[in-house]
């Protein structure tokens, strides 16, 4: 196998945790808030139904084909040519969201701190770092998630503790007001968000106790739907029907934390939340893309691929857009489409072919499954 | 200004076969093609951005795609 390193499932929790959360505690509280308003905090939970399919989806493909990861698969499931250009969507579809990754860690950094810093720098750097990681393998990347995570909850704690005197919790009333549509349609991108979870199919083929795979998985999509509903409502609390104007809410919230004249300026804590989590967030996909292409064209070893699509990611996050509003325009319009049929139609689909591919292999007795 | 884009992106393409070298020596043709294709591949379309910055690109064939779902999300 191209991979040699086994992780735990409660590592692989670990790292998917910041994986969904790190960009979706900044840019989603926003877009959620302009279409669900007061509900805004139901939404996230209503989402993570999404999330909660993608991981009994991905351990149920996974009982069918146990040592292969989605690329691996799609080829056994739908046949050689159909899955090789499958997979090549899926690797292009994971190329693409990566740049788009790294873009919004580049807008947010030089946007918020870094406001003369070239975008190719601050960019480069992060892609130089997680190229290092995903050098490493999936133990590495596990191993910096255990270190980061802990992290980045004491200080998203730390944050809400701070806020609680300023917040009114009267503004989420009256709970649905227009009925349930409002919080349905805030709920479709952070459901967008939640279908990332998809990438544990390139995860669970490592674990060395795979029967956990489905608790673990389980487990962190509920903590990052409590995190995201106390992001939204802290978000909420605060600003009330003005928190769709904010582009980033919780950082606005950070910068308006003022304890005594004496602890002010939080912003820098929600900017090493930010950087520690699209770390984990990166290195999670890029390793899933530089897996996948080695797979795809059946090399033996994936390591010298990172380097030149660590190239490709930067010219990609540079390419997709050319501002920051027309990205968050395309993230809650299109993209939501691309990455639903992308990451929850799609596996559904193979998942159905392959049960039932499966049921015919044993009736014909055929040595196809091993 | 564009020479000097050209002149550092050249730069990093030559560091990272430089640093992926040693390694490729004893991997097979098929590995040294791949790594190949795809530095050349971020080298011409990099060169291509900083000629056309406003060249269309994968975004454009996502949203090309699923246009017509998308409009139910405009608000």
């Amino acid at each position: 196998m191209i991979e040699k390193s086994r992780i735990s499932s409660f590592q692989m929790a670990i790292m998917m945790y910041p994986t969904i959360l790190a960009t979706a505690i900044l840019l989603v509280p926003s877009i959620t808030g302009k279409f669900a308003e007061r509900d805004m905090w139901l939404s996230p939970i209503l989402a993570s139904s999404i999330g909660f399919l993608n991981v009994f989806l991905a351990v149920q493909l996974n009982k069918l084909y146990p040592k292969m990861t989605l690329i691996e698969y799609s080829e056994k499931i739908i046949g050689l040519i159909p899955g090789k250009i499958l997979g090549f969507a899926y690797l292009f579809f994971y190329l693409q969201t990566n740049g788009i990754v790294f873009r919004e860690y580049g807008e947010f950094v030089v946007g918020n701190f870094l406001s003369k810093t070239p975008m190719i720098v601050v960019i480069g750097s992060m892609a130089l770092v997680c190229a290092f990681s995903v050098r490493g393998g999936a133990e590495v990347i596990a191993r910096s998630a255990q270190i980061f995570v802990p992290l980045v909850v004491i200080l998203l704690l730390f944050i809400f503790i701070l806020l609680v005197p300023d917040l009114e919790p009267k503004n989420m009333f009256p709970i649905m007001d227009k009925g349930i549509m409002p919080s349905f349609m805030g709920s479709v991108v952070p459901a967008s968000w939640f279908s990332e979870y998809t990438l544990i199919a390139f995860l669970l083929p490592f674990l060395h106790d795979r029967g956990k795979g489905l608790k673990w998985g389980f487990i962190s999509v509920f903590t990052v739907m409590i995190t995201m509903v106390v992001t939204n409502m802290s978000a909420l609390f605060l600003f009330g029907s003005i928190t769709d104007s904010f582009t980033y809410p919780v950082m606005s919230a950070a910068r308006y934390i003022d304890v005594a004249d004496f602890l002010q300026h939080l912003e820098s804590i929600v900017m090493a939340i930010w950087v520690a989590g699209t770390f984990v967030k990166i290195s999670v996909f890029y390793y899933a893309l530089v897996l996948g292409t080695a797979q795809w064209l059946n090399m033996s070893d994936y390591r010298t691929l990172v380097l030149p699509l660590g190239f490709l990611l930067v010219i990609f996050s540079l390419w997709t857009a050319p501002n920051l509003i027309e990205m968050v325009h395309y993230l809650t319009t299109t993209w939501v489409f691309n990455a639903l049929t992308m990451q929850v139609a799609i596996p559904i689909l193979l998942l159905i072919l392959g049960k039932i591919r499966r049921k015919r292999g044993t009736k014909v007795g055929s040595t196809r499954n091993d | 200004m564009i020479w000097g884009s050209i002149l550092g992106i050249t730069f990093v393409v030559a560091l990272i076969i430089l640093y992926e070298w040693p390694k490729l020596k004893q991997g097979s043709k098929k590995e040294k093609a791949t790594v190949v294709v795809l530095t050349g591949a971020g080298w011409l379309l990099a060169v291509l951005l900083v000629f056309f910055p406003e060249m269309p690109g994968p975004t454009d064939v996502i949203k090309a795609i699923f246009q017509p779902l998308g409009r139910y999300m405009e608000k």
